[in-house]
Protein backbone atom coordinates (compact mmCIF):
# COMPACT_ATOMS: atom_id res chain seq x y z
CA UNK A 1 0.00 0.00 0.00
CA UNK A 2 1.37 3.39 -0.87
CA UNK A 3 0.28 7.00 -1.16
CA UNK A 4 -0.70 8.40 -4.48
CA UNK A 5 2.18 10.23 -6.06
CA UNK A 6 1.56 13.90 -6.72
CA UNK A 7 1.57 15.08 -10.32
CA UNK A 8 4.42 17.41 -11.33
CA UNK A 9 2.60 20.53 -12.55
CA UNK A 10 3.73 22.87 -15.32
CA UNK A 11 3.69 26.53 -14.32
CA UNK A 12 5.65 29.62 -15.38
CA UNK A 13 7.86 31.33 -12.78
CA UNK A 14 5.76 34.50 -12.75
CA UNK A 15 2.56 32.70 -11.80
CA UNK A 16 4.32 30.52 -9.20
CA UNK A 17 6.18 33.47 -7.65
CA UNK A 18 2.94 35.35 -7.05
CA UNK A 19 1.62 32.51 -4.85
CA UNK A 20 1.03 33.38 -1.20
CA UNK A 21 -1.35 30.70 0.13
CA UNK A 22 -1.19 27.00 0.96
CA UNK A 23 -4.14 24.63 0.95
CA UNK A 24 -4.61 21.03 2.10
CA UNK A 25 -2.70 19.33 4.90
CA UNK A 26 -5.83 19.08 7.06
CA UNK A 27 -6.43 15.36 7.16
CA UNK A 28 -3.64 13.02 8.19
CA UNK A 29 -1.32 12.40 5.23
CA UNK A 30 -3.19 14.88 3.04
CA UNK A 31 -0.48 16.72 1.10
CA UNK A 32 0.07 20.46 1.32
CA UNK A 33 -0.34 22.38 -1.92
CA UNK A 34 0.77 25.82 -3.00
CA UNK A 35 -2.23 27.65 -4.47
CA UNK A 36 -1.26 29.90 -7.40
CA UNK A 37 -3.23 33.02 -8.47
CA UNK A 38 -4.67 31.01 -11.40
CA UNK A 39 -6.06 28.33 -9.09
CA UNK A 40 -3.38 25.68 -9.59
CA UNK A 41 -2.88 23.37 -6.62
CA UNK A 42 0.71 22.26 -6.85
CA UNK A 43 2.78 20.05 -4.61
CA UNK A 44 5.35 19.06 -7.22
CA UNK A 45 6.66 20.89 -10.31
CA UNK A 46 8.52 19.90 -13.44
CA UNK A 47 10.60 22.75 -14.84
CA UNK A 48 12.97 23.13 -17.76
CA UNK A 49 14.89 26.37 -17.72
CA UNK A 50 18.26 28.04 -17.50
CA UNK A 51 20.36 27.66 -14.39
CA UNK A 52 21.51 31.23 -13.74
CA UNK A 53 22.68 31.07 -10.14
CA UNK A 54 24.13 28.45 -7.78
CA UNK A 55 25.71 29.50 -4.54
CA UNK A 56 26.03 28.25 -1.00
CA UNK A 57 23.58 30.22 1.17
CA UNK A 58 26.18 30.69 3.92
CA UNK A 59 29.69 29.26 4.10
CA UNK A 60 29.51 25.63 5.26
CA UNK A 61 25.72 25.65 5.42
CA UNK A 62 25.73 22.89 2.76
CA UNK A 63 22.57 24.43 1.39
CA UNK A 64 22.83 25.68 -2.17
CA UNK A 65 20.61 28.42 -3.47
CA UNK A 66 19.77 28.20 -7.15
CA UNK A 67 17.80 30.22 -9.67
CA UNK A 68 16.24 28.78 -12.79
CA UNK A 69 15.03 31.24 -15.41
CA UNK A 70 12.12 30.73 -17.79
CA UNK A 71 10.70 33.29 -20.27
CA UNK A 72 8.63 34.96 -17.51
CA UNK A 73 10.98 35.16 -14.53
CA UNK A 74 12.96 32.80 -12.33
CA UNK A 75 12.35 30.05 -9.79
CA UNK A 76 14.22 30.29 -6.48
CA UNK A 77 15.38 26.90 -5.22
CA UNK A 78 17.27 25.38 -2.31
CA UNK A 79 19.19 22.13 -2.50
CA UNK A 80 20.22 20.69 0.86
CA UNK A 81 21.89 17.57 2.16
CA UNK A 82 18.56 15.78 2.22
CA UNK A 83 18.45 15.85 -1.57
CA UNK A 84 21.75 14.05 -2.24
CA UNK A 85 20.94 13.13 -5.84
CA UNK A 86 19.99 16.65 -6.83
CA UNK A 87 23.05 17.98 -5.05
CA UNK A 88 25.46 15.64 -6.82
CA UNK A 89 24.04 16.43 -10.27
CA UNK A 90 24.15 20.14 -9.47
CA UNK A 91 27.92 19.97 -8.96
CA UNK A 92 28.45 19.25 -12.67
CA UNK A 93 26.14 22.00 -13.91
CA UNK A 94 27.61 25.12 -15.46
CA UNK A 95 26.10 28.60 -15.37
CA UNK A 96 24.31 29.22 -17.61
CA UNK A 97 23.02 25.83 -18.76
CA UNK A 98 19.65 24.32 -19.58
CA UNK A 99 18.39 21.93 -16.90
CA UNK A 100 15.35 19.76 -16.22
CA UNK A 101 14.18 19.75 -12.62
CA UNK A 102 11.57 17.80 -10.70
CA UNK A 103 10.91 19.63 -7.44
CA UNK A 104 8.61 20.08 -4.48
CA UNK A 105 6.72 23.39 -4.42
CA UNK A 106 7.06 25.27 -1.13
CA UNK A 107 6.30 28.57 0.56
CA UNK A 108 8.76 30.20 2.93
CA UNK A 109 7.11 32.41 5.55
CA UNK A 110 9.39 34.85 7.27
CA UNK A 111 8.63 38.14 9.03
CA UNK A 112 5.20 38.51 7.51
CA UNK A 113 6.60 37.85 4.05
CA UNK A 114 5.77 34.81 1.96
CA UNK A 115 8.33 33.62 -0.59
CA UNK A 116 7.59 30.76 -2.99
CA UNK A 117 10.53 28.44 -3.66
CA UNK A 118 11.30 24.92 -4.85
CA UNK A 119 13.13 21.92 -3.38
CA UNK A 120 14.59 19.92 -6.28
CA UNK A 121 14.31 16.13 -6.10
CA UNK A 122 16.25 15.54 -9.30
CA UNK A 123 18.24 17.78 -11.62
CA UNK A 124 19.37 16.75 -15.10
CA UNK A 125 21.00 18.44 -18.06
CA UNK A 126 18.55 19.34 -20.81
CA UNK A 127 18.65 21.16 -24.16
CA UNK A 128 16.98 24.02 -26.06
CA UNK A 129 14.51 21.83 -27.99
CA UNK A 130 13.25 20.20 -24.82
CA UNK A 131 13.02 23.60 -23.09
CA UNK A 132 10.96 24.93 -26.01
CA UNK A 133 8.61 21.97 -25.68
CA UNK A 134 8.26 22.72 -21.96
CA UNK A 135 7.42 26.38 -22.68
CA UNK A 136 4.76 25.28 -25.16
CA UNK A 137 3.33 22.72 -22.74
CA UNK A 138 3.33 25.25 -19.88
CA UNK A 139 1.68 27.88 -22.09
CA UNK A 140 -1.10 25.39 -22.87
CA UNK A 141 -1.58 24.52 -19.19
CA UNK A 142 -1.69 28.24 -18.30
CA UNK A 143 -4.30 28.95 -21.00
CA UNK A 144 -6.46 26.19 -19.54
CA UNK A 145 -6.18 27.76 -16.10
CA UNK A 146 -7.05 31.25 -17.37
CA UNK A 147 -10.17 29.73 -18.93
CA UNK A 148 -10.92 27.85 -15.73
CA UNK A 149 -10.64 31.12 -13.75
CA UNK A 150 -13.45 32.60 -15.84
CA UNK A 151 -15.74 29.82 -14.64
CA UNK A 152 -17.30 29.14 -11.28
CA UNK A 153 -15.57 26.01 -9.98
CA UNK A 154 -14.74 25.77 -6.29
CA UNK A 155 -11.02 26.28 -6.92
CA UNK A 156 -11.63 29.28 -9.22
CA UNK A 157 -13.76 30.91 -6.52
CA UNK A 158 -11.07 30.26 -3.90
CA UNK A 159 -8.28 31.70 -6.09
CA UNK A 160 -10.39 34.79 -6.89
CA UNK A 161 -11.14 35.31 -3.21
CA UNK A 162 -7.45 35.00 -2.22
CA UNK A 163 -5.76 36.79 -5.14
CA UNK A 164 -8.34 38.51 -7.34
CA UNK A 165 -5.89 38.04 -10.25
CA UNK A 166 -5.76 40.23 -13.32
CA UNK A 167 -6.26 37.58 -16.01
CA UNK A 168 -5.20 39.99 -18.77
CA UNK A 169 -1.71 40.16 -17.21
CA UNK A 170 -1.36 36.38 -17.42
CA UNK A 171 -2.74 36.30 -20.92
CA UNK A 172 -0.04 38.77 -21.96
CA UNK A 173 2.58 36.69 -20.15
CA UNK A 174 1.62 33.62 -22.19
CA UNK A 175 1.57 35.56 -25.46
CA UNK A 176 4.98 37.10 -24.84
CA UNK A 177 6.50 33.72 -23.85
CA UNK A 178 5.15 32.21 -27.08
CA UNK A 179 6.31 35.17 -29.19
CA UNK A 180 9.84 34.79 -27.88
CA UNK A 181 9.64 31.08 -28.58
CA UNK A 182 8.50 31.78 -32.12
CA UNK A 183 11.43 34.12 -32.77
CA UNK A 184 13.90 31.67 -31.24
CA UNK A 185 12.59 28.69 -33.16
CA UNK A 186 12.80 30.63 -36.41
CA UNK A 187 16.37 31.74 -35.73
CA UNK A 188 17.55 28.24 -34.86
CA UNK A 189 15.90 26.81 -37.95
CA UNK A 190 17.53 29.44 -40.14
CA UNK A 191 20.88 28.86 -38.47
CA UNK A 192 20.45 25.16 -38.97
CA UNK A 193 19.74 25.66 -42.66
CA UNK A 194 22.76 27.94 -43.01
CA UNK A 195 25.01 25.43 -41.34
CA UNK A 196 23.60 22.63 -43.48
CA UNK A 197 24.25 24.71 -46.56
CA UNK A 198 27.78 25.38 -45.40
CA UNK A 199 28.48 21.72 -44.78
CA UNK A 200 27.06 20.82 -48.18
CA UNK A 201 29.39 23.34 -49.75
CA UNK A 202 32.31 21.90 -47.83
CA UNK A 203 31.34 18.45 -48.98
CA UNK A 204 31.28 19.63 -52.60
CA UNK A 205 34.71 21.15 -52.16
CA UNK A 206 35.95 17.88 -50.76
CA UNK A 207 34.48 16.00 -53.69
CA UNK A 208 36.15 18.45 -56.09
CA UNK A 209 39.48 17.59 -54.51
CA UNK A 210 38.91 13.96 -55.37
CA UNK A 211 38.64 14.52 -59.07
CA UNK B 1 -44.64 -18.52 -29.86
CA UNK B 2 -42.82 -15.17 -30.21
CA UNK B 3 -44.21 -14.14 -26.86
CA UNK B 4 -42.85 -17.33 -25.32
CA UNK B 5 -39.41 -16.73 -26.83
CA UNK B 6 -39.29 -13.15 -25.60
CA UNK B 7 -40.16 -14.23 -22.04
CA UNK B 8 -37.51 -16.95 -22.24
CA UNK B 9 -34.99 -14.30 -23.27
CA UNK B 10 -36.04 -11.97 -20.48
CA UNK B 11 -35.60 -14.66 -17.86
CA UNK B 12 -32.39 -15.88 -19.43
CA UNK B 13 -30.93 -12.35 -19.23
CA UNK B 14 -31.64 -12.25 -15.49
CA UNK B 15 -30.02 -15.62 -14.78
CA UNK B 16 -27.37 -15.82 -17.48
CA UNK B 17 -24.53 -15.68 -15.01
CA UNK B 18 -25.92 -18.60 -13.01
CA UNK B 19 -25.60 -21.41 -15.53
CA UNK B 20 -29.29 -21.62 -16.35
CA UNK B 21 -29.93 -22.78 -19.91
CA UNK B 22 -32.52 -21.37 -22.30
CA UNK B 23 -33.98 -24.81 -22.89
CA UNK B 24 -34.50 -25.31 -19.17
CA UNK B 25 -36.40 -22.01 -18.95
CA UNK B 26 -38.39 -22.80 -22.09
CA UNK B 27 -39.36 -26.22 -20.75
CA UNK B 28 -40.68 -24.75 -17.49
CA UNK B 29 -42.49 -21.94 -19.28
CA UNK B 30 -44.19 -24.20 -21.83
CA UNK B 31 -45.30 -26.56 -19.09
CA UNK B 32 -47.01 -23.73 -17.20
CA UNK B 33 -48.46 -21.90 -20.18
CA UNK B 34 -49.55 -24.76 -22.45
CA UNK B 35 -50.37 -27.58 -20.09
CA UNK B 36 -51.53 -25.76 -16.95
CA UNK B 37 -52.89 -22.75 -18.88
CA UNK B 38 -51.28 -20.27 -16.48
CA UNK B 39 -51.27 -16.66 -17.83
CA UNK B 40 -47.88 -15.76 -19.32
CA UNK B 41 -46.98 -12.99 -16.85
CA UNK B 42 -47.86 -15.23 -13.89
CA UNK B 43 -45.79 -18.02 -15.39
CA UNK B 44 -42.85 -15.66 -15.77
CA UNK B 45 -43.02 -14.59 -12.15
CA UNK B 46 -43.35 -18.19 -10.97
CA UNK B 47 -40.28 -19.24 -12.94
CA UNK B 48 -38.16 -16.33 -11.76
CA UNK B 49 -39.06 -16.98 -8.14
CA UNK B 50 -38.54 -20.71 -8.61
CA UNK B 51 -35.11 -20.28 -10.13
CA UNK B 52 -34.21 -17.78 -7.45
CA UNK B 53 -35.06 -20.33 -4.74
CA UNK B 54 -33.27 -23.15 -6.59
CA UNK B 55 -30.15 -21.02 -6.87
CA UNK B 56 -30.48 -19.78 -3.33
CA UNK B 57 -30.50 -16.14 -4.38
CA UNK B 58 -32.01 -13.21 -2.54
CA UNK B 59 -34.32 -10.75 -4.28
CA UNK B 60 -31.45 -8.27 -4.10
CA UNK B 61 -29.27 -10.56 -6.15
CA UNK B 62 -31.63 -9.97 -9.04
CA UNK B 63 -31.84 -6.23 -8.56
CA UNK B 64 -28.05 -6.19 -8.28
CA UNK B 65 -27.16 -8.96 -10.74
CA UNK B 66 -23.86 -10.76 -10.52
CA UNK B 67 -21.76 -9.07 -13.19
CA UNK B 68 -18.32 -9.66 -14.68
CA UNK B 69 -15.96 -6.70 -14.53
CA UNK B 70 -15.77 -6.37 -18.32
CA UNK B 71 -19.59 -5.97 -18.39
CA UNK B 72 -19.87 -3.24 -15.72
CA UNK B 73 -22.02 -0.37 -16.93
CA UNK B 74 -21.89 3.07 -15.28
CA UNK B 75 -25.04 3.93 -13.34
CA UNK B 76 -26.02 0.28 -12.71
CA UNK B 77 -26.30 -1.54 -9.39
CA UNK B 78 -24.46 -4.86 -9.42
CA UNK B 79 -22.86 -7.63 -7.45
CA UNK B 80 -19.25 -8.48 -8.28
CA UNK B 81 -17.01 -11.39 -7.36
CA UNK B 82 -13.42 -10.27 -7.52
CA UNK B 83 -9.94 -10.42 -6.10
CA UNK B 84 -8.50 -7.36 -4.37
CA UNK B 85 -5.31 -6.71 -6.32
CA UNK B 86 -4.02 -3.51 -4.82
CA UNK B 87 -4.95 -1.22 -1.94
CA UNK B 88 -4.07 2.46 -2.02
CA UNK B 89 -3.65 4.93 0.77
CA UNK B 90 -6.98 6.76 1.22
CA UNK B 91 -6.55 10.38 0.17
CA UNK B 92 -9.48 11.63 2.21
CA UNK B 93 -11.30 10.74 5.40
CA UNK B 94 -14.48 9.93 3.52
CA UNK B 95 -12.79 6.83 2.06
CA UNK B 96 -12.23 3.74 4.21
CA UNK B 97 -10.42 1.76 1.53
CA UNK B 98 -9.81 1.95 -2.19
CA UNK B 99 -7.79 0.25 -4.84
CA UNK B 100 -8.05 -2.23 -7.67
CA UNK B 101 -10.09 -5.41 -8.03
CA UNK B 102 -9.99 -7.91 -10.83
CA UNK B 103 -11.64 -11.01 -12.25
CA UNK B 104 -10.97 -13.16 -15.30
CA UNK B 105 -12.49 -10.50 -17.59
CA UNK B 106 -10.56 -7.44 -16.43
CA UNK B 107 -9.86 -4.96 -13.65
CA UNK B 108 -11.66 -2.00 -12.09
CA UNK B 109 -11.26 0.41 -9.22
CA UNK B 110 -13.23 0.07 -6.03
CA UNK B 111 -14.04 2.52 -3.27
CA UNK B 112 -15.40 1.61 0.16
CA UNK B 113 -16.87 4.78 1.64
CA UNK B 114 -16.07 5.34 5.30
CA UNK B 115 -19.77 6.02 6.00
CA UNK B 116 -20.69 2.57 4.70
CA UNK B 117 -18.96 0.96 7.69
CA UNK B 118 -18.17 -2.01 5.47
CA UNK B 119 -15.35 -4.44 5.35
CA UNK B 120 -11.66 -4.43 5.83
CA UNK B 121 -10.53 -6.10 2.63
CA UNK B 122 -7.00 -7.37 2.15
CA UNK B 123 -4.79 -7.56 -0.91
CA UNK B 124 -4.76 -10.96 -2.61
CA UNK B 125 -8.03 -12.17 -1.08
CA UNK B 126 -11.28 -12.92 -2.91
CA UNK B 127 -14.58 -11.24 -2.11
CA UNK B 128 -18.16 -10.86 -3.20
CA UNK B 129 -19.19 -7.21 -3.35
CA UNK B 130 -22.98 -7.24 -3.10
CA UNK B 131 -25.25 -4.33 -4.00
CA UNK B 132 -22.58 -1.94 -5.24
CA UNK B 133 -22.88 0.90 -7.76
CA UNK B 134 -20.83 1.38 -10.91
CA UNK B 135 -19.42 4.63 -12.17
CA UNK B 136 -16.74 5.66 -14.57
CA UNK B 137 -14.03 8.30 -14.61
CA UNK B 138 -11.56 8.94 -17.44
CA UNK B 139 -12.48 5.62 -19.02
CA UNK B 140 -11.79 3.64 -15.86
CA UNK B 141 -14.73 1.85 -14.25
CA UNK B 142 -15.12 1.75 -10.53
CA UNK B 143 -17.53 0.22 -8.02
CA UNK B 144 -18.72 2.05 -4.91
CA UNK B 145 -19.44 0.24 -1.66
CA UNK B 146 -22.18 2.09 0.27
CA UNK B 147 -24.15 1.35 3.44
CA UNK B 148 -26.60 -0.90 1.55
CA UNK B 149 -23.70 -2.99 0.21
CA UNK B 150 -22.16 -6.10 1.71
CA UNK B 151 -18.57 -7.26 1.31
CA UNK B 152 -17.83 -10.91 2.17
CA UNK B 153 -14.74 -12.99 1.71
CA UNK B 154 -15.35 -16.04 -0.47
CA UNK B 155 -13.67 -19.42 -0.55
CA UNK B 156 -12.91 -19.28 -4.24
CA UNK B 157 -9.71 -18.40 -6.08
CA UNK B 158 -10.39 -15.85 -8.81
CA UNK B 159 -8.03 -15.76 -11.76
CA UNK B 160 -7.33 -12.21 -12.80
CA UNK B 161 -6.91 -10.82 -16.28
CA UNK B 162 -4.70 -7.84 -15.64
CA UNK B 163 -4.86 -5.95 -18.87
CA UNK B 164 -6.57 -2.56 -19.25
CA UNK B 165 -5.63 -2.42 -22.90
CA UNK B 166 -3.13 -0.58 -25.06
CA UNK B 167 -2.25 3.00 -24.28
CA UNK B 168 -0.06 5.70 -25.83
CA UNK B 169 1.14 8.70 -23.85
CA UNK B 170 3.59 11.57 -24.00
CA UNK B 171 5.21 13.04 -20.92
CA UNK B 172 8.38 13.66 -18.95
CA UNK B 173 10.19 10.89 -17.10
CA UNK B 174 10.24 12.56 -13.66
CA UNK B 175 11.35 9.67 -11.48
CA UNK B 176 13.24 6.38 -11.77
CA UNK B 177 12.63 3.97 -8.91
CA UNK B 178 15.48 2.39 -6.97
CA UNK B 179 14.43 -1.10 -8.08
CA UNK B 180 15.63 -0.24 -11.60
CA UNK B 181 18.90 -0.86 -13.38
CA UNK B 182 20.76 -4.16 -13.17
CA UNK B 183 18.70 -6.10 -10.64
CA UNK B 184 18.15 -9.66 -9.48
CA UNK B 185 14.45 -10.39 -9.45
CA UNK B 186 12.28 -13.17 -8.03
CA UNK B 187 11.14 -15.51 -10.82
CA UNK B 188 7.67 -15.70 -9.28
CA UNK B 189 6.77 -12.07 -8.62
CA UNK B 190 9.46 -9.86 -10.20
CA UNK B 191 10.38 -8.16 -6.93
CA UNK B 192 14.04 -7.46 -6.32
CA UNK B 193 15.67 -10.23 -4.26
CA UNK B 194 18.38 -9.53 -1.73
CA UNK B 195 20.94 -12.27 -1.17
CA UNK B 196 18.59 -14.68 -2.95
CA UNK B 197 15.69 -13.86 -0.62
CA UNK B 198 12.38 -12.48 -1.92
CA UNK B 199 10.35 -10.54 0.66
CA UNK B 200 7.22 -12.30 -0.55
CA UNK B 201 8.43 -15.79 -1.47
CA UNK B 202 11.51 -16.37 0.68
CA UNK B 203 14.45 -18.24 -0.84
CA UNK B 204 13.70 -18.37 -4.55
CA UNK B 205 15.16 -18.80 -7.98
CA UNK B 206 16.06 -15.43 -9.40
CA UNK B 207 17.20 -13.97 -12.68
CA UNK B 208 19.33 -10.95 -13.43
CA UNK B 209 17.68 -8.35 -15.66
CA UNK B 210 18.15 -4.83 -16.94
CA UNK B 211 14.95 -2.85 -16.45
CA UNK B 212 13.56 0.54 -15.59
CA UNK B 213 10.63 1.29 -13.33
CA UNK B 214 9.64 4.91 -13.08
CA UNK B 215 7.07 7.63 -13.55
CA UNK B 216 5.97 9.44 -16.70
CA UNK B 217 4.18 12.67 -15.87
CA UNK B 218 2.31 14.82 -18.40
CA UNK B 219 1.47 17.61 -15.96
CA UNK B 220 -2.06 16.31 -15.40
CA UNK B 221 -1.66 12.60 -14.77
CA UNK B 222 1.09 10.21 -13.77
CA UNK B 223 1.75 6.76 -15.12
CA UNK B 224 3.99 4.12 -13.60
CA UNK B 225 5.99 2.56 -16.38
CA UNK B 226 8.21 -0.44 -16.78
CA UNK B 227 10.76 -0.75 -19.58
CA UNK B 228 12.60 -3.96 -20.42
CA UNK B 229 16.07 -4.52 -21.85
CA UNK B 230 14.94 -4.09 -25.48
CA UNK B 231 13.38 -0.70 -24.79
CA UNK B 232 16.38 0.47 -22.82
CA UNK B 233 18.79 -0.70 -25.47
CA UNK B 234 16.91 1.27 -28.12
CA UNK B 235 16.99 4.40 -25.95
CA UNK B 236 20.44 4.25 -24.38
CA UNK B 237 22.45 1.61 -26.24
CA UNK B 238 22.83 -0.21 -22.94
CA UNK B 239 22.03 -3.94 -22.87
CA UNK B 240 22.24 -6.61 -20.18
CA UNK B 241 25.73 -7.68 -21.25
CA UNK B 242 27.21 -4.15 -21.15
CA UNK B 243 25.38 -3.44 -17.91
CA UNK B 244 26.92 -6.53 -16.28
CA UNK B 245 30.34 -5.48 -17.56
CA UNK B 246 29.88 -1.96 -16.14
CA UNK B 247 28.81 -3.31 -12.77
CA UNK B 248 31.75 -5.73 -12.74
CA UNK B 249 34.29 -3.03 -13.60
CA UNK B 250 33.02 -0.71 -10.88
CA UNK B 251 32.33 -3.54 -8.41
CA UNK B 252 28.93 -1.88 -7.98
CA UNK B 253 25.67 -2.56 -9.78
CA UNK B 254 24.40 0.87 -8.74
CA UNK B 255 26.44 2.47 -11.54
CA UNK B 256 23.93 1.05 -14.02
CA UNK B 257 21.07 2.81 -12.26
CA UNK B 258 23.06 6.05 -12.16
CA UNK B 259 23.73 5.75 -15.88
CA UNK B 260 20.01 5.26 -16.65
CA UNK B 261 19.14 8.27 -14.51
CA UNK B 262 21.78 10.39 -16.22
CA UNK B 263 20.61 9.43 -19.70
CA UNK B 264 16.83 9.39 -19.29
CA UNK B 265 15.59 11.41 -16.31
CA UNK B 266 13.94 14.75 -17.08
CA UNK B 267 13.45 13.95 -20.77
CA UNK B 268 10.18 13.76 -22.69
CA UNK B 269 9.11 10.45 -24.19
CA UNK B 270 6.36 9.15 -26.37
CA UNK B 271 5.63 5.63 -25.21
CA UNK B 272 3.10 2.96 -26.01
CA UNK B 273 2.40 -0.27 -24.22
CA UNK B 274 -0.05 -2.28 -22.25
CA UNK B 275 -1.66 -0.74 -19.17
CA UNK B 276 -1.76 -3.22 -16.28
CA UNK B 277 -3.33 -1.82 -13.11
CA UNK B 278 -1.55 1.51 -12.98
CA UNK B 279 1.62 0.37 -14.70
CA UNK B 280 2.30 0.58 -18.39
CA UNK B 281 4.51 -2.19 -19.58
CA UNK B 282 6.24 -0.31 -22.37
CA UNK B 283 6.51 -1.87 -25.81
CA UNK B 284 7.82 1.12 -27.76
CA UNK B 285 9.50 4.24 -26.45
CA UNK B 286 11.09 7.14 -28.22
CA UNK B 287 12.55 10.46 -27.19
CA UNK B 288 10.09 13.16 -28.12
CA UNK B 289 11.27 15.07 -31.15
CA UNK B 290 8.95 17.79 -32.26
CA UNK B 291 8.91 20.53 -34.80
CA UNK B 292 6.99 22.81 -32.50
CA UNK B 293 6.76 25.91 -34.71
CA UNK B 294 3.28 25.10 -36.11
CA UNK B 295 1.97 24.29 -32.67
CA UNK B 296 3.37 27.54 -31.29
CA UNK B 297 1.26 29.41 -33.86
CA UNK B 298 -1.83 27.44 -32.91
CA UNK B 299 -1.39 27.95 -29.14
CA UNK B 300 -0.64 31.63 -29.73
CA UNK B 301 -4.00 31.95 -31.49
CA UNK B 302 -5.65 30.28 -28.50
CA UNK B 303 -4.00 32.73 -26.10
CA UNK B 304 -4.98 35.73 -28.20
CA UNK B 305 -8.58 34.51 -28.28
CA UNK B 306 -8.80 34.36 -24.47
Amino acid sequence: MRARREVARRVFAKEFNESRYKIGGNAEKEPIYVLTPLGLKCNRLFIIGTLIEKEETRPESEVIRIRIADPTGSFLGFVGKFDPEAKISLMDMKIPSTIAVTAKAKLLERGGKVIPFIRPESINPSDFDTRDYWILETAKATIKRIEMMKGDSEIARLAREKYNPNLEEYREMVISALMRLKEEVKITEEEEEESIEESIEEEILDLNDLF
Amino acid sequence: MDKIQSIVNEIYEIFKDYNVSRSEIEKRLKLLVFEFKVPEEEAKRTIINGLRRDLNLSRDALRFPLTKIADLEPGKGVTVKAKVIQLWEPMSQSIAQWGIIGDETGTARFVIWAKSGKGKVEEGKNYIFERVFVDEFAGIKSIKVTSISEVKEIDEEIEVNESWGEIEITGALVSIYQNSGLVQICKICGRVVEAGICKEHGKVEWSEVLRLRGVIDDGERIYDIEMDENCLKALTGLDLKTAKKMAFEHLDRNVVLMELKKKLLGKYFRISGELRFRTISVKRAELLKTKIIEEVERVLEQARAL
